[in-house]
């Protein structure tokens, strides 16, 4: 909730930067660091996912990882549609809320697969890694 | 930039179908296939195709992978491969190659790629795209080929759909439902899955309208609509069990509202013959829409598609996982 406040308010705010003034490369800025970190957030979940020893292990760095990366990225891209657009209207307001819309999809999705994921491995009774245990 | 992106995409996909055929664990190939499709789907969405891409989607990477996994639960997921079984791949072989052979013929008869002289960029499409808003009023040209110019050809994809429903159900339906302890499926209940599921379900089904009733100013349709109301359906009786889904749809009600769906097509097509029109001649609509008529009479036969794909997609989904019982599913 608090995060959608947050992210509305940056939408609107977007939305009377003017194009060119200093405000809008302090906005480029935002969108590229975020574009950065989600990116660096997916490298690791990609490195998590091939070392880490066992089912368990490897699904949490795909279930946060990924959530987080892909919030993140989808964020820059919401204030991009804002501040690259030539003239603010309403069609470029409403694709950047339809895509806080996907925001909340995947907060809320992506952790529930991964959650059904590890029922299921705890239900075929996947044994957890331990130390010392070769890693499977 | 893009074409970039589209050159990697293209030679990822041929990459995805070799590991999807390499693969001897079937509910891998299955997954890679799912892959597979999404590739293509970004492929149709680079190519400007957005309907198509919409539709592999929610078809290919969506539902149709669900229904695999269904048939692999139920099955098996090994392949057994005899080495020295070596007669039935040359008839496949030869199969292939005779098959290959033909369609290589067939396509030289074919237009050239972009051939500005071919019937089709001559005389069809030239017509569609100049002519389309001004008959129709309707801004989404796929959707007036589809549902207006060529209306028989949707009828009749609607009608496949119908029939694959009641083939796959009839093939499957048991008279008498197999005892089977329910506690087992009980036992698997999680508390988070079901509530985020009753939550996102909503507005699965309220996109799923949206793409039907927007289906002509915007990407989307009966058949994409239909899928994705179908998937709320599928994704209700996954998370809640079947019991719970077949309250929300019945099995009779499904069946009998996937005939509607036809009969909603083709009733609006033959109510024109009685005012001496063509069959799926829309215009005679005019005395009661005005000049909205054909664009409101794809509204209605949009939601024809819709029911019968919905009701498709929930009950191949069901037989397919309750093994025809109907009783439990995975």
């Amino acid at each position: 909730m608090i995060i959608n406040m947050v992210l509305v308010g940056l939408v609107a705010f977007g939305t009377t930067v003017t194009h060119g003034g200093p405000l809008h490369s302090v906005f480029n800025a935002l969108v590229g660091v975020l574009l950065i970190a989600g990116l660096l957030f997916f490298l690791s979940t990609c490195v998590g996912i091939l070392r880490f020893p066992d089912f368990y292990t490897r699904l949490n760095a795909a279930g946060k990882g990924d959530t987080l990366s892909t919030i993140l990225m989808l964020v820059a891209c919401a204030l991009m549609v804002i501040t690259s657009a030539h003239h603010v209207d309403r069609t470029v307001v409403l694709s950047a809320i339809k895509i806080i819309m996907i925001v909340n999809f995947i907060f809320i999705g992506s952790p529930t697969a991964t959650h059904a994921l590890l029922e299921a491995a705890h239900w075929s009774e996947i044994k957890p890694w331990k130390r010392n245990d070769p890693p499977c | 930039m893009l074409i970039a992106i589209e050159v990697g995409l293209l030679i990822l996909v041929p990459c995805v179908a070799f590991v999807a055929l390499w693969l001897r664990d079937l509910m891998s190939a299955v997954i890679v296939l799912g892959a597979y499709s999404f590739l293509m789907c970004l492929v149709w969405t680079g190519m400007g195709a957005v309907d198509v891409a919409f539709t592999e989607a929610a078809v290919g990477a969506g539902v149709s992978t669900v229904f695999f996994i269904a048939v692999l639960f139920n099955t098996t997921r090994n392949i057994t491969f005899n080495p020295l079984d070596v007669s039935s791949k040359l008839v496949a072989l030869v199969a292939c190659l005779g098959f290959g052979y033909v369609l290589l013929q067939g396509v030289s008869d074919l237009p050239d790629w972009g051939d500005p002289y071919s019937p089709v960029n001559a005389g069809v499409s030239t017509y569609y795209i100049e002519n389309a808003y001004a008959d129709t009023h309707v801004p989404n040209l796929v959707t007036t080929v589809l549902a207006d110019y060529r209306s028989v050809d949707t009828m009749l994809e609607t009608t496949v759909v119908l029939i694959a429903l009641l083939g796959i159900f009839m093939i499957l339906k048991k008279d008498r439902p197999a005892q089977s302890d329910s506690s087992d499926t009980q036992a698997h209940d999680s508390l988070i899955i079901r509530l985020s599921a009753r939550f996102i379900a909503p507005f699965i089904q309220l996109f799923g309208l949206y793409v039907v009733a927007h289906g002509h100013h915007s990407p989307g349709g009966g058949f994409q609509g239909g899928v994705i109301l179908g998937t709320g359906l599928i994704l209700m009786a996954m998370s809640m069990g079947m019991a719970s889904a077949k309250r929300l749809l019945s099995i009779p009600r499904m069946i009998i509202l996937a005939a509607v769906g036809v009969l909603i097509y083709a009733g609006w097509g033959a109510v024109p013959l009685v005012y001496n029109g063509y069959f799926l001649d829309y215009s005679v609509w005019e005395s009661v829409f005005g000049s909205m008529a054909r664009s409101h009479s794809m509204l209605i036969v949009e939601i024809g598609v819709a029911l019968t794909v919905m009701c498709g997609m929930y009950g191949i989904y069901m037989s397919l996982v309750s093994d025809g019982g109907m009783q439990e599913g995975l």
